[in-house]
């Protein structure tokens, strides 16, 4: 832990990500307490103070109904979070798993298994996710079913290359020598091989699945109001500029800090983890 | 005789091309002797070696371990009577596993002695090949080279087998570090009653720890003689090239390279 | 003429347990067209020295050197990443200690030459690096080169791959051949054939040879001038005939007398540490020698 912390303090550029990752998580955890106007998540309406450019009460100013956008803004990093996670619990394993399969076991099972995985990961991930959600009702769980669907052949394709180098390593003949099972060979033995690059991706990704559904939300196709979506935020404000322009920059301001912080973190992890690419 | 080699033959296709890794190898190891296999290089070894490890089935041929007949695919008993030790010992250890986690696996696959002894045992092996117990915590990338390849040879050890095949087992150590290694693996034979398929290109560590050679030259088993005799009399002319070229550091030994490989 | 000038080397790793300073002030030098021999302990510091001559450690993060690295007159420390870049594969290449791991193993060998003949001839067409990588691997003693090209690492011997790594890192014809181990995978006559084709590198373009080996005989035989590294310090150095001739320092007799003998004689027991070898450096003049 303390080393942690002096590679920290050697490495400013991680040192920022890190303080911003927290800001923002801490944002997430604390949303209700922390939030000036709680109740502003919802659809709440306040037609006097509609449209208020940031002030000591507003920091952010309010929305076109009045809402209090740092509030939003809040609630908002709290949903983007819990997309970032749920997609990322459900693609990591899979995708993982996936690969590990592929890249071990070889023969057919790796033609099949790389061929889907190319299939998909040809297709730009924003034309996947909106021709999914252009099927299904435009709710939440679609929005995440879309993207975790698009998100987990990276990690069978990372992991896959990662095997492949790796099988050819004497410690993997010794455990086939041995006679170790295939998953004990792929998951105790591999696996933790590809743990520092899959990780430093998971930290990357963090910040790109928020990228994504903020945009899927921008075309109209991810979050639904009332809830708040740092995408829809912005989409909606673009309209009013440059008169209301807090309306899309806040925002906008929100997201680029939680994708930048969640970067600067997996860059440094990948040093730090001595992760490969 | 602990195995029987019985005309064993190999081919491998790469696209359109075919190599007889193999051709019609017959050899019969001895229990408890150390027989080097030396040779050109691709002319086979490690596909033998592979083949007795069980890695690969032969294309030809059979094998007769301790009186009954290899199968392909080998029962878990069988995988265990046979092990390997490389030439890298830093890339044979997993960088991510510690040491004692490794030795373990091999107590784990095969469920050896009682589980609630295992820690014990793994600390037993590690002092079997001259290594400090406490080392077992250790990641191999801090150990030094002559120590991983001793915690490689524990790991063969662990399984309790009696044929124990060595593939360039001291290549990538220094030669004061070797020594050691080869005394190493000296004593065990001794203590253990182990057999060594023996695979080098280094004729004068053949000279100092074989007890038999083995020549190969494409596929082809040319030679087979004690070692005594070998150095005495190298009776195949591949065998007289291979120590003609032999580098070496001391007059004695220029002088016996040159009588046996017949330079003048 | 100096090629190569290594002065008071440094490095330390940065790891998660701490520092760790793995060459405590290496100095050596090589001249066009030297051959070189650095020879010692396992895990002295060989391969990690000859990496840094190419500048691929520089580009580590938790790798710290200091002292001075110079190759025809510049400082390796002043060029930039893409400098260095262009000089490896071509003023300078390295036969790396093990081939199984530096060939990528998901390509096969034909592809990998190519880009290696691309980097000292860009644009070379397909057919004409086939043809030189051909040439190349036959040089090397391999039997078959179009199998070789057409086949994956794994589908390779380990003295074949070895031979594809020389064979790649001659391609060029650098001024500096860096190379680390590179007879251990070998049966001893293939191995006199790779010597005397660096043999002939050296005599026709005056390449220099920094040469890394455990095997003391092709030491003896090879090199000109011999460096005995032990614990990340040079403890011995000078022309290669008065170094086995007359070793003076513990470390280097202690290795003499380790090397097994074509004679037999059985393994002698020696430590393979002892405060003895920690005695200061011993420089032999360069004499008639060299
Ligand atoms: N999996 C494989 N696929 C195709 N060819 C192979 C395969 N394994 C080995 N070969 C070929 O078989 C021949 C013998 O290889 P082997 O590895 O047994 O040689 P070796 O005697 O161990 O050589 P070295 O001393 O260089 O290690 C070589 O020509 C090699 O290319
Ligand atoms: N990337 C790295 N990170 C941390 N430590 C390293 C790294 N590379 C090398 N080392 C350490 O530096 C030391 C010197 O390594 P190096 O590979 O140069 O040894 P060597 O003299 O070439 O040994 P050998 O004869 O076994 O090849 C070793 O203790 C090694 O563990
Ligand atoms: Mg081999
Ligand atoms: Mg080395």
């Amino acid at each position: 832990m303390r080393r942690a912390l002096h590679i920290l303090a050697a490495n400013p550029l991680t040192l920022t990500g890190a303080v911003l990752v927290l800001l923002v998580v801490l944002a997430a955890l604390l949303a209700d307490v922390v939030a000036p106007y709680p109740e502003h998540a919802g659809a709440v309406v306040d037609f006097l103070n509609f449209n208020k450019p940031p002030s000591a009460e507003h920091l952010f100013g309010t929305d076109l109904v009045g809402r209090d956008l740092f509030s939003r803004v809040l609630f908002a990093y709290r949903i983007s979070l819990l997309l970032g996670v749920v997609v990322l619990v459900i693609s990591v394993p899979v995708g993982v798993t996936l690969g590990l399969m592929a890249g071990y076991l070889g023969g057919r099972r790796e033609y099949v298994l790389m061929r889907i995985t190319d299939v998909f990961l040809s297709i730009p991930p924003l034309v996947l996710a909106m021709s999914i959600m252009g099927v299904l009702p435009p709710t939440l769980l679609n929005g995440m079913l879309a993207v975790t669907a698009m998100w987990w052949p990276w990690y069978t394709r990372l992991v896959y290359n990662i095997v492949r180098g790796e099988k050819v390593e004497g410690y993997v003949l010794a455990a086939e020598i041995i006679g170790a099972s295939k998953w004990h060979i792929m998951f105790r033995e591999i696996l933790p091989n590809c743990v520092p690059a899959v990780v430093t991706k998971i930290t990357l990704d963090f910040g790109f699945v928020i990228l994504i559904v903020s945009s899927l939300s921008f075309l109209g196709l991810g979050v639904q109001p009332p809830t708040p979506d740092l995408g829809s935020m912005v989409a909606e404000g673009a309209r009013y500029l440059p008169d209301s322009w807090w309306l899309a920059v806040f925002p906008g301001l929100a997201i680029l800090v939680a994708v930048f912080g969640f970067n600067l973190v997996g860059d440094g992890l990948r040093d730090i983890l001595g992760a490969e690419q | 005789m602990i195995l029987q080699i019985e005309n064993i033959s190999k081919t491998f296709e790469t696209g359109s091309h075919r190599v007889q890794a193999l051709d019609d190898i017959t050899l019969a190891v001895e229990a408890g002797e150390c027989l080097a296999i030396v040779g050109e290089s691709g002319s086979g070894k490690s596909t033998l070696a592979n083949i007795v490890l069980g890695l690969y089935p032969p294309g030809r041929g059979r094998l007769v371990f301790d009186g009954a007949e290899l199968p392909d695919q080998r029962s878990l008993a069988l995988r265990r009577a046979i092990q390997l030790v490389q030439q890298n010992p830093l890339s044979a250890l997993n960088p991510r596993r510690s040491v004692g986690a490794s030795l373990r696996l091999a107590l784990d696959v095969h469920d050896i002695g009682p589980r609630a002894g295992r820690g014990a045992r793994v600390r037993d092996l590690l002092a079997a090949v001259g290594l400090d117990p406490a080392l077992e915590a250790r990641a191999p990338a801090a150990l030094s080279g002559g120590q991983r390849q001793r915690v490689a040879i524990a790991r063969a050890l662990a399984c309790e087998s009696r044929l124990i095949v060595l593939d360039e087992p001291t290549s990538a150590l220094d030669v004061l570090v070797q020594a050691q290694v080869l005394r190493l693996l000296h004593r065990l034979r001794q203590e253990h009653g182990l057999t060594y398929l023996f695979i080098t290109h280094d004729l004068a560590v053949v000279r100092n720890i074989a007890t038999r050679v083995a020549v190969f030259q494409r596929g082809r088993m040319v030679e087979l003689a004690d070692t005594e005799a070998l150095f005495s009399a190298p009776a195949h002319p591949y065998t007289r090239a291979l120590i003609s070229a032999v580098p070496v550091i001391t007059e004695e030994e220029k002088a016996m390279r040159d009588r046996l490989g017949g330079k003048p | 003429m100096t090629l190569l000038s290594i002065r008071d080397l440094k490095l330390t790793f940065r790891l998660w347990s701490g520092p760790v300073e793995v060459l405590h002030g290496i100095s050596l030098a090589i001249g066009k067209g030297e051959r070189v021999a650095l020879v010692g302990e396992s895990g002295s510091g060989k391969s990690v020295t000859a990496r840094i001559i190419l500048g691929l450690l520089q580009e580590q993060r938790n790798a710290r050197i200091s002292g001075t690295v110079e190759f025809e007159g510049r400082d390796l420390a002043r060029l930039s990443a893409r400098e260095r870049m262009s000089m490896r594969g071509r003023a300078m290449s390295m036969i790396f200690q093990d081939p199984t791991s530096s060939l990528n193993p998901v390509y096969r060998i034909g592809p990998q030459f190519r880009e290696v003949l691309d980097r000292g001839s860009p644009g070379i067409s397909a057919a004409e690096a086939r043809a030189r990588a051909a040439q190349m691997l036959a040089e090397v003693s391999i039997r078959e080169p179009d199998r070789v090209l057409d086949s994956y690492p794994f589908q390779l011997s380990g003295g074949m791959n070895q031979r594809v790594m020389i064979a790649m890192a001659l391609a060029n014809r650098p001024a500096l051949l860096l190379a680390d181990e590179p007879g251990t995978a070998l049966d001893v006559t293939v191995q006199a054939q790779t010597l005397d084709l660096m043999r002939g590198l050296v005599a026709d373009h005056g390449t220099a040879v920094l040469f890394i080996s455990h095997n003391l005989g092709v030491v003896r035989e090879f090199a000109d001038r011999t460096y005995v590294i032990y614990r990340g310090r040079i403890v011995e150095s000078g022309p290669t005939a008065a170094v086995f001739g007359d070793p003076r320092h513990a470390y280097t007799r202690a290795l003499m007398a380790a090397q097994p003998r074509l004679t037999g004689g059985g393994l002698p027991d020696i430590p393979e540490r002892d405060p003895a070898f920690d005695a200061p450096a011993i420089h032999h003049a360069a004499g008639g020698a060299a």
